[in-house]
């Protein structure tokens, strides 16, 4: 198992980030071989939860790596959250989010979760922000089962975050 | 003997190495734009922030604003502008910050304020 790379990135100067570092290295301990993952429909389409459904699917087996789905948020170590966070949604995605052990890692999942697709209104909040703290962003709309693998593999530290280094530019530098 | 047996046994092995190795079928997948700034004018800028239906672009002076967390790879751009737009083909999009998804790209084509 590749475990060589971790997102902790290069010692930063400041103490707030050099305590980010050190707080995610604890994550990378903890949660880097198992981690049970809680998903939590805030009001998406489903096609983001298609997609989660296929980690399970021979291909892309996510249980090799460690990751197993649990219906409890009580058993979960990770929260990991779909569509644009209806206000009718928020209380229980804060009792989930209370309802989960510590250490927690939330992730939004999608560009509504993102904030992409719907602008804050009556009905949601637009986004997955304003309600939890989010640990680890992964956009697409939906993320195919391949970008959920490295997004999941970010949140717990076996692989280093691209994203950043990305440019967006032909031949530019990314 | 059950025949998905013998056929499980013909066909080997169909797990994704990934993340240890590529894997073949990520090129099949939608992906956000690259953008090629020299050949992205004013005008052009301003069609594809108009057509963008999920507020990814925005444009900013001589700076156009891409949002890749809110990009659903839907191709509008592209088709609304071929010649300065291409698929990136990245899907290891993942971050940390929010912010590090929000990309500003300088455009050095010909821009009016």
């Amino acid at each position: 198992m590749s475990t060589s790379t971790t997102g902790a990135g290069p010692v930063a100067a400041n103490p707030e980030q050099a305590a980010a570092a050190e707080l995610r290295s604890a994550v990378a301990r903890q949660f880097g071989r198992s981690l049970h993952i809680r998903t939590l429909d805030t009001g998406s389409c489903a096609a983001c939860e298609q997609e989660i459904r296929m980690l399970a699917a021979p291909h892309y087996d996510l249980h090799r790596l460690g990751f197993f789905f649990t219906p409890a948020p009580r058993h979960a170590d990770l929260l990991l959250v779909t569509g644009p966070m209806l206000r009718a949604f928020a209380a229980a995605a804060r009792k989930t989010y209370d309802a989960m052990p510590g250490p927690k890692l939330v992730v939004a999942t999608g560009a509504c979760a993102l904030g992409g697709v719907y602008q804050p209104d009556a009905f949601s909040y637009g986004s997955v922000e304003p309600v939890l703290p989010v640990d680890v962003w992964i956009p697409g709309c939906p993320p195919s089962p391949l970008a959920l693998l490295q997004g999941l593999l970010v949140a717990v530290g076996r692989l280093a975050e691209k994203a950043p280094a990305l440019s967006f530019v032909v031949g530019g530098s990314s | 003997m059950p025949l998905w047996f013998i056929r499980g046994l013909r066909r080997g092995v169909v797990t994704t190495r990934y993340p240890a190795r590529p894997d073949p079928s990520a090129s099949a997948v939608p992906t956000p734009p690259a953008f090629r700034p020299e050949a992205i004018t004013s005008g052009v800028g301003d069609g594809m922030v108009a057509i963008c239906p999920s507020r990814a672009l925005a444009r900013d002076g001589d700076t156009l604003i891409f949002d890749a967390g809110a990009c659903t790879a839907c191709g509008r751009c592209r088709e609304h502008a071929p010649a300065a737009v291409t698929a990136s083909g990245e899907f290891e999009l993942a971050a940390t910050e929010r912010s590090g998804l929000v990309k500003r790209i300088q455009l050095a084509g010909e821009v009016s304020q």
